[in-house]
C-alpha cells in the first residue's frame, strides 16, 4: 500500500512546470517521443535478458549438485540458430534508436528555416538578463530572469555567457544547451501550450547554481506583443511620497551601481534590469516571492538568503528600506 | 599542473621497484603541496560580512581578504564593473597607475581603502557612499595586489573579464 503511495507520488512529479515528460512546445514534443521510443525498445530488450536469463536458470537447477565435473556439451545446432536470431534482434533495435534519432533531430532542425522571433540570453553567475528586439523602434528591450514567448511562434534563442559556462533548459518546452563565454549558441523553442514554466541553469557554474532559475511564460500574440511594448517603456515615475522619496534613496545611493532603471539616472549595468521588477513573478533568480516583505529580505540579507550571490547587503534605515520596496513594487 | 603531477607519478610505476616507490612518494608529496595552494582559493559565503572600513592596518579582517585569491579575484570583478578601469586600466601612467607599487598615500590596507572610498577627486569623491562596505574592501585587497601582478596576466584577466559589464555599459557576451 504504502510502497503504491510512493509510486504514485513519483508519478506526480511528471506533471507540472518543470519536466520533460510534460511536453509544451514542439522541440520538447519530439524528445519526449523520442524518450518513449528508447524506453519501448530498451524495456524489450530487458524483458528479454531477464527473461531468458530466469529460463536459463530454471533449466539448469537439476545440475546443481555439488562437485560435479564441467561437461563440454555437444554441438547445439538450435543454439547456434537462436544466438543468430538475437544478434539480428539487437541489430534491429539499434537501427530503429539510430532511425529516431536521426527523425527527432530533422524535427529539431526543421526550426531553424523559420523565420523566428530573435531573443538574446545571457547567463551571469547566478541570473539572466533577457533581451528582445523593439519590433517598432529596433532598440534593445531588456529583463531579467523571466521569459514571455508568443504562443506558435518559433523563437530563436541566442545564448551567451558573461563569466562561466552556464546551460539553458526550460525542460517543458525543449532540451538543453550550454551557454560559453566567448562562443554564440542558439537554440529554437515553438511553444505550443499556454501558461507558466520553470527553465534552470543545468550546468554546474558556482556556488548559486541552485538558486539560478527563470520563469517562462507563453502568452498569446496579442498578450505578448502587449507585453513587450510595456517592458519598453521607460519606468513609471512615483505616485506618492514613499515611493519618491524610495525612488530617491535607489537612484542616488548603492543600487544604481549595478541596476539601471530607464528613465531614471539609474545606469549600472552588471546586474538586472529593475525597470519592470514589479512585474515579476520572483526574485534573487527564482529565489523568492516576489512581494514587497521578500524585496526588503532580500536587500537587506542577500548573503542569508543566497549566500555568495553578487548583490551586496545594502543597510537601509526601516523608512527608507519600506519607501525602496514600495517604489520598486510599483514599476510594473 | 596536477595531471602532470599524476602523469610523472604513474610514468615512475614503469621503473624498478626502489625508484618506483620513491618516484610515486614524490607524486604524492607534490600533490599535496599543489591542494594546499587551494587554501588561498577558500570562499567564506556567509552572512557575515564587514559592515565597517577596517580599523587601522592591523585590523584583524584584513588578512582574510589581502591572502585570499578569491576576494581579490571578486575584487577584479567589480573594478570593472565599477568603471575603474576607465581611468586605470592596465597603461595608466603616472599617477593613475597602481601597478607601479608607488603608494603616494601610504600603502597600508586601511589607507589604500580610505583613498578609494573618499580620496578621489571631483565628482568621483563619494564611492564610499554608492560602493556597499563589503565589495570595498574586496576592491581595495585587489588594488593592493596590483603591483605583484605580471603585465601579462592582468591581460589575460582582462581578456577573461571581456564578457562582463564594464561601467555603465554592457556590449553582450563576447563571441
Amino acid at each position: 500500500m504504502r510502497r503504491g503511495l510512493a509510486f504514485l507520488l513519483l508519478l506526480g512529479g511528471c506533471a507540472g512546470q518543470q519536466t520533460p515528460l510534460a511536453p509544451g512546445g514542439e522541440q520538447a514534443a519530439s524528445l519526449f517521443t523520442l524518450f518513449g521510443l528508447m524506453m519501448a525498445v530498451t524495456s524489450v530488450f530487458y524483458v528479454l535478458v531477464l527473461g531468458f536469463l530466469g529460463w536459463a536458470a530454471w533449466r539448469a537447477r537439476g545440475h546443481w549438485s555439488r562437485g560435479a565435473a564441467p561437461v563440454v556439451e555437444p554441438d547445439d545446432v538450435g543454439l547456434s540458430r537462436s544466438l543468430v536470431v538475437w544478434a539480428a534482434l539487437i541489430i534491429a533495435g539499434l537501427f530503429l534508436l539510430v532511425g529516431g534519432s536521426f527523425v527527432a533531430e530533422r524535427a529539431l532542425a526543421s526550426a531553424r528555416a523559420r523565420e523566428a522571433l530573435q531573443v538574446s540570453v545571457t547567463g551571469h553567475q547566478w541570473w539572466w538578463r533577457i533581451q528582445y528586439r523593439d519590433p517598432a523602434t529596433g532598440a534593445v528591450v531588456e529583463t531579467a530572469n523571466e521569459l514571455h514567448l508568443p504562443v506558435g511562434r518559433t523563437a530563436r534563442i541566442e545564448l551567451g555567457a558573461a563569466d562561466v559556462i552556464h546551460s539553458f533548459w526550460v525542460p517543458n518546452l525543449s532540451g538543453k544547451l550550454d551557454m560559453i563565454p566567448g562562443r554564440a549558441n542558439s537554440v529554437d523553442i515553438t511553444p505550443r501550450q499556454l501558461g507558466w514554466f520553470r527553465g534552470q541553469c543545468a550546468e554546474f557554474c558556482g556556488a548559486q547554481h541552485a538558486h539560478m532559475a527563470f520563469s517562462v511564460k507563453v502568452d498569446t500574440p496579442a498578450e505578448f506583443a502587449a507585453w513587450l511594448a510595456a517592458q519598453a517603456r521607460p519606468a513609471a515615475t512615483p505616485a506618492d511620497a514613499a515611493a519618491a522619496r524610495g525612488q530617491r534613496v535607489v537612484v542616488g545611493g548603492q543600487c544604481a551601481m549595478c541596476h539601471v532603471i530607464r528613465g531614471t539616472a539609474a545606469g549600472g549595468r552588471a546586474g538586472p534590469d529593475l525597470t519592470h521588477i514589479g512585474s515579476r513573478r520572483t526574485l534573487a533568480a527564482g529565489t523568492l516571492v516576489n512581494t514587497r516583505g521578500g524585496m526588503q529580505g532580500w536587500i537587506a540579507h542577500p548573503q542569508a538568503i543566497k549566500p555568495g550571490t553578487m548583490m551586496p547587503p545594502v543597510a537601509l534605515d526601516p523608512a527608507d528600506a519600506d519607501a525602496v520596496s514600495r517604489y520598486l513594487e510599483s514599476l510594473k | 599542473m596536477l595531471m602532470c603531477i599524476v602523469d610523472v607519478s604513474l610514468e615512475a610505476r614503469n621503473e624498478p621497484a626502489m625508484i618506483s616507490r620513491a618516484g610515486s612518494r614524490w607524486g604524492l608529496v607534490l600533490i599535496a603541496l599543489s591542494l594546499a595552494g587551494c587554501g588561498k582559493e577558500a570562499r567564506t559565503l556567509t552572512a557575515d560580512l564587514p559592515q565597517t572600513p577596517p580599523h587601522g592596518r592591523d585590523d584583524p579582517r584584513i588578512p582574510k581578504y589581502q591572502n585570499n585569491a578569491y576576494q581579490i579575484a571578486q575584487g577584479g570583478r567589480y573594478f570593472g564593473w565599477y568603471g575603474c578601469g576607465d581611468c586605470h586600466a592596465a597603461g595608466a601612467s603616472g599617477v593613475l597607475d597602481l601597478g607601479d607599487g608607488r603608494w603616494r598615500h601610504g600603502s597600508s590596507f586601511d589607507q589604500v581603502y580610505r583613498v578609494i572610498a573618499h580620496g578621489h577627486p571631483g565628482e568621483l569623491a563619494h564611492y564610499g557612499d554608492r560602493i556597499p562596505t563589503e565589495q570595498l574592501w574586496q576592491v581595495t585587497a585587489y588594488v593592493r595586489n596590483l603591483p605583484q601582478v605580471p603585465t601579462d596576466k592582468r591581460r589575460r584577466q582582462d581578456h577573461d573579464a571581456q564578457g562582463e559589464p564594464t561601467g555603465g555599459t554592457w556590449s553582450g557576451a563576447k563571441r
